[in-house]
């Protein structure tokens, strides 16, 4: 029985004391400029053919292109040295320049994720752009993968006394995107540390 | 649908603790049971036909006296809500399930009643929206007090936010059926749209669209073991043209979320296959899910790995 305890004991310190430490507090000041350019880049593109990426390896060789349109939405997984991601982008009539672009950078930084989202405030349309990015982390053996999520709204946002995103001025309910909890970088940038990219 | 609180800390403790073991042994039996219970499915067999069309619901939807807002939905919205039901029915496939919802099993659901029968829904969301209770199909439904409060707020769930009816009716269905998953998590609370109490397994699924359709509904596979067919893409590939099948599929695979190479091998995700073909290794899948059709291309091995569900329904 007080061996039975004594396991249970390391491995619930286990579990909870090791959790994945992101090596920079910093991370949005330090790559602002990179990680700014590639969500411009991405409002500028993602209007005229809808898409997202998602670099789904470590490495940072694959990638999952989303191509949607009305009716359909395209998945697709490459390597970023196969012309096949080329000749499906000329296909589809996407900006093989831009969406290249974005692949270099976006492996450059460590970005995993870029996609658009619609909201609605007062019943109308809006958007925002949410991007992923794999820091640099120190991992223990069971503890979870972190990853920033950086989202960036049009408009100035409100934000409580903590910092949290709020819903509106009003209500002041804290909005969560994703089932998280985003806090304020600018007015109208936020970010959240999160176990998934997507 | 995550199955971690089955290893939770306090099971492991249970079983090193001699007087809990025969517990233990219990509960791990009765969840065998469910969900091998689940490996051959056969409903009640009911005539599989089209009941009604899509423009006798639209006659139907105009010639209605829409109600202003209704106090039994106080979030709901009389505008929203009857936009959307006409949407429903000019866009059968535009049932939007939502970001980061539970409500996937509901939104194929959704399709598949459409199909069937879309002078039935729109006949029971009015009864609903006027009354607060209806019948669809023989079955009666009067959600709790929580449910009606909860729909027209879910907010932050993409176009949902704005489909009132939608809204409803995910809420309305979670409420009514009700699987092993959501028995720790059967009252609905705010958020709950997200979690265990929306959640549904293969059995439960295959129950809805049986009672819902009025069809005849056959699956192979489970909640935890994959189907025991010889090759899933000629099983299903057989099926295609002559019924609807509906896949029950482990989506974290094929849809990663984090870089870990090792992932739970379980269900995640339902979704209404529209068309297979297969060239060498490569499988190209084209299904419905979240309001729209899905174009992909995986490899055979991957799409073993995936599929843990093949639902057959009659057309």
């Amino acid at each position: 029985m007080i061996r039975s305890l004594i396991f249970f004991s390391i491995i619930s310190l286990l579990l909870t004391s090791c959790s994945t430490k992101i090596v920079s507090n910093n991370y949005y000041q330090e790559h602002k400029g990179t990680v700014d350019s590639i969500e411009r880049r991405y409002e500028k593109l993602n209007p005229v053919n809808p898409f997202s990426l998602a670099y789904t390896d470590k490495k940072f060789n694959i990638v999952s292109l989303e191509m949607i349109s009305d009716t359909l939405t395209r998945i697709y997984e490459f390597n970023i040295n196969e012309n096949r991601l080329a000749d499906t982008l000329l296909k589809y009539n996407y900006d093989t320049a831009g969406i290249y672009y974005l692949v270099r950078k976006m492996k450059d930084s460590k970005v995993t994720w870029i996609n658009s989202f619609d909201y609605y405030v007062n019943d109308r349309p809006q958007q925002l752009i949410i991007l992923s990015i794999k820091p640099k982390t120190i991992r223990y053996i069971f503890s979870p993968p972190k990853y920033i999520a950086l989202v960036y709204f049009r408009t100035n946002q409100y934000f409580d006394e903590k910092g949290r995103l709020l819903d509106d001025r009003r209500t002041k309910e804290v909005r969560k995107i994703k089932g998280q909890v985003f806090y304020r970088i600018t007015d109208r940038i936020c970010y959240t540390i999160t176990e998934k990219y997507r | 649908m995550n199955l971690s609180f089955l290893f939770s800390s306090g099971l492991i403790f249970a079983y090193h603790s001699n007087s809990l073991r025969t517990h233990l042994k219990l509960i791990l039996f009765t969840y065998l049971f469910l969900f091998l219970a689940d490996q051959e499915t056969f409903a009640r067999v009911l005539p599989g036909e089209i009941i009604s069309t899509k423009e006798e619901a639209i006659a139907f939807l105009e010639k209605i006296d829409q109600p202003k807002e209704n106090i039994l939905w106080p979030n709901v919205k009389s505008k929203l809500f009857y936009d959307n039901l006409k949407l429903n029915l000019e866009k059968p496939g535009s049932f939007y399930p939502g970001r980061s919802t539970n409500f996937c099993a509901y939104g194929a659901l959704s399709y598949l009643v459409m199909q069937k029968d879309p002078l039935g829904y729109v006949k029971f969301m009015n009864e609903l929206y006027d009354k607060g209770e209806a019948s669809f199909n023989n079955i009666h439904f009067k959600p709790s007090k929580e449910v009606m409060k909860a729909a027209g707020t879910l907010k932050f769930k993409g176009v949902l936010d704005i489909r009132h009816a939608e809204q409803m009716w995910f809420l309305v269905l979670a409420d009514k059926f009700k699987g092993y998953l959501n028995f720790f998590d059967k009252k609905f609370h705010q958020g709950d749209e997200n979690t265990f109490w929306a959640a549904t397994n293969l059995g439960k699924y295959d129950r809805m669209v049986s009672k819902m359709c009025g069809t005849h509904v056959k699956a192979v596979g489970s909640d935890l073991i994959k189907p025991w067919v010889k090759d899933p893409y000629t099983y299903v590939q057989k099926r295609i043209d002559s019924n609807i099948v509906s896949l029950y599929i482990n989506n974290r695979i094929i849809h990663k979320k984090n870089h870990d190479k090792v992932k739970f091998s379980i269900p995640t995700h339902f979704i209404i296959l529209r068309q297979i073909r297969r060239e060498g290794n490569l499988i190209t899948l084209r299904y419905w899910d979240y309001g729209g059709e899905t174009e992909m291309q995986i490899t055979s091995r991957t799409f073993k790995k995936i599929v843990f569900g093949i639902i057959t329904i009659d057309k």
